[in-house]
């Protein structure tokens, strides 16, 4: 099956793609100011407009039914930029704190559209789906025409965002310099605004007004993990906010034809792929990934028990095996010993414990480490000599070779520390 | 000697409370001067003002005898460092050539030159080996410097720096001002929100106290003395400022 030819199933591909494509791209406009919320309530301020449009059209002209996604957009846009209009209001002449204004919006516009939509519901019930649809999307009913729109959106973010990428990039990093150096910040972001506004509104149709800020936070927040590049962030944004579209309409429709009874709807479909891809990446991507954090933090904890063990041994030159097991949980302990004999440090016969030659040059650089810092705490910070221990045992673990030989140098090369205990020294350099 | 900023009659205010009333002033180019004065003392309104960052209520401001609009390309800003998310997704040398994006409008491009000119600053700075590290892997010192390089690559006749040596290491702050001080020798302008009194008059030549009321402007030999710096951090300042708190508290509902 084609989505891309099929004279059904290519308007919502194609559609949904260029709509969430705009909408990524915006999402990490707002990432970066840190409004992530204005998403939601903008979308939420919408629906009012968009029913009033609906009931504009079936009072004045019922005839023109087909282009009730025209009245649909005006009156969105309309409520949306009033939304927003409010909330601007009340942070900067009120000064209501913004995620108050921001909830208040919401609350309120997306009340009064449900009121309207009931209303609509009992006095003109062969218009309430039209209202219904909004909700949630119905990304399956689009046509050749959505498809131009999008278009047509699509490529205005993309060039804005491509042509006026620099005085973008600085008015989002830092406003008043910005503003210092001639960039008309004022029409920047009422580009941006208008931009975002259109974005939102136009996604409605195939998303909802509820599902639609989850468009635009979610490919945003998953290219952040992946860069450190304003460049890369945003064409990944792109990237994954067009295989969302993509893979929502597949998998929405392929589910429909494989099991009779399950018809997902695309529009919460593509809602649920993108925040797969932000939840994955959350967890997963390199350097800010939580597992790769996990897994730093786990390593740095084992070397800090290998360490202390080492340092055991080196201060009672052997020790039973199980003696070490009563002093640490015995299974980790155990592990962390297989690894300390596999890799040399540590010497087994029958249950008694040594240290190799390169073991014991292990423990004593780190009980260094351990008695140096003790020193420097002592002498150049006048901390008391009985409260030093603590902050040295994590010290031993952290202090690199440059940070010793610092200390070596601004304690000029010590011999004793605090608790006039020998100081082991640096295996001589050849 | 030409005069590289004149301020006349300047009032600010923010919503009803006054910020700076009636300043008046004028500092002559190539001149290194600290602002200095309490906490609210209006210090960094000053500098936006300048800058056309805050509206005044009422004054004139003119740069090099001309307004803002036709000198803004001879000033440049160093804001406060909290001021920016140094989580931001750019690199250090990318923040420096911000520097040059006054010059390209909306959708020029960079050019060699501008790159040439980033790095030389950073090079200025001691922070080129720091060049492609996301902001946020720099310490504090670190984001100053480049800071600094970024007003550098303006090539301006008037630097406005707010701040520059809060959260800094003792080390950078040195070097900072002894690159203000080669800046100054070599003709440029130089205006500093500090709020550290001993150093006042290590660093300046000239010193502004200030405290919503300009107390004095001039030469440190001149101005620096213990009467002026009691009058705008001593007791008879704050009695001022509470009558306009009170007065801007009545005329709301």
């Amino acid at each position: 099956m084609n989505y891309f030819t099929d004279p059904i199933l290519r308007a919502p591909t194609i559609g949904c793609i260029l709509m969430c494509v705009a909408a990524s791209l915006m999402g990490v406009v707002l990432l970066l100011q840190r409004r992530l919320l204005v998403g939601e309530s903008i979308s939420h301020a919408a629906y009012p407009g968009a029913i009033l449009g609906i009931l504009a059209l079936a009072l004045l002209g019922p005839e023109w039914e087909e282009y009730s996604f025209l009245a649909v957009l005006i009156g969105a846009l309309g409520s949306s930029w009033l939304g927003m209009k409010a909330i601007e209001r009340m942070e900067r002449k009120i000064k209501i704190r913004s995620d108050a204004a921001l909830c208040f919006t919401l609350a309120i516009f997306f009340g009064f559209g449900i009121l309207l939509a009931s209303w609509l519901q009992e006095s003109l019930p062969q218009w309430a789906s039209q209202a219904q649809v909004l909700l949630f999307g119905q990304a399956a009913t689009l046509t050749d025409e959505h498809i131009m729109i999008y278009a047509l959106l699509a490529l205005g973010c993309t060039l804005f965002i491509l042509f006026a990428f620099r005085p973008l990039q600085a008015l989002l990093f830092d406003r008043g310099y910005s503003k210092s150096i001639g960039i008309n910040t004022r029409s920047f972001e009422r580009a941006l605004f208008w931009l975002l506004l259109f974005s939102i509104v136009v996604g409605i149709r195939s998303v909802g007004v509820i599902l639609m800020s989850g468009m635009l936070i979610a490919p945003a927040i998953a290219a952040r993990q992946f860069s450190n590049h304003l460049k890369t962030i945003f064409l990944l944004s792109a990237l994954i906010g067009a295989l969302s579209g993509l893979l929502g309409n597949v998998l929405s429709v392929e589910i429909a034809l494989r099991y009779d009874s399950l018809f997902l709807p695309t529009g919460p479909m593509i809602i649920l792929v993108s925040a797969t891809f932000a939840l994955l990446s959350l967890l997963f991507s390199p350097k800010r990934g939580i597992a790769f954090r996990l897994a730093r933090l786990a390593s740095f904890r084992l070397r800090c028990l290998e360490e202390n063990i080492l340092k055991e041994i080196w201060k009672r030159r052997e020790i039973e095996f199980a003696e070490l097991k009563r002093h640490y949980h015995p299974i980790l302990a155990t592990f962390v010993l297989q690894r300390l004999i596999g890799q040399g440090w540590v010497d087994r016969k029958g249950g008694v414990l040594t240290l190799s030659d390169d073991g014991q040059t292990r423990a004593a650089s780190i009980v260094r480490l351990h008695r140096l810092w003790e020193l420097y705490l002592t002498e150049q910070l006048g901390w008391q000599a009985e409260k030093v221990h603590m902050s040295a045992e994590e010290m031993e673990h952290i202090l690199t070779p440059e940070l010793e030989e610092r200390l070596t140098k601004l304690l000029s090369d010590p011999q004793r520390d605090p608790h006039a205990q020998p100081i082991p020294q640096k295996r001589p350099v050849l | 000697m030409s005069q590289a900023l004149t301020i006349d009659s300047l009032f600010v205010n923010y919503e009803r409370t006054a910020v700076l009333w009636d300043i008046s002033f004028s500092i002559p180019a190539g001149t290194l001067i600290g602002i200095v004065g309490p906490n609210g003392a209006g210090k960094s309104t000053l500098l936006k003002a300048v800058l056309g960052l805050v509206k005044p209520l009422s004054g004139r401001i003119d740069l090099f005898s001309k307004p803002l609009q036709e000198s803004r390309s001879r000033i440049a800003y160093v804001p406060q460092r909290e001021t920016v998310d140094w989580d931001f997704p750019i690199t250090a040398l990318e923040v420096v050539l911000m520097g040059r994006y006054g010059r390209l409008g909306w959708f020029g491009k960079l050019r060699k030159a501008d790159r040439e000119a980033a790095w030389q600053a950073l090079e200025l700075v001691g922070m080129s080996p720091f060049a492609d590290r996301q902001i946020g892997e720099l310490s504090g010192g670190q984001q100053q410097r480049l800071f600094l390089a970024r007003a550098l690559v303006q090539n301006p006749d008037l630097f406005l720096l707010d701040e520059p040596f809060a959260g800094v290491d003792l080390a950078t702050e040195k070097a900072i001002v002894n690159l203000l001080k080669t800046l100054r020798d070599q003709g440029k302008t130089i205006i500093v929100v500090h709020h550290d009194l001993p150093t006042v008059t290590e660093y300046f030549d000239w010193a502004l106290l200030l405290n919503t009321r300009l107390i004095a402007c001039g030469p440190v030999s001149e101005v620096f003395h213990k009467e002026q710096i009691l009058a705008a951090f001593g007791k008879t300042a704050p009695l001022f400022q509470e009558a306009t708190h009170l007065s801007a508290k009545s005329r709301v509902l």
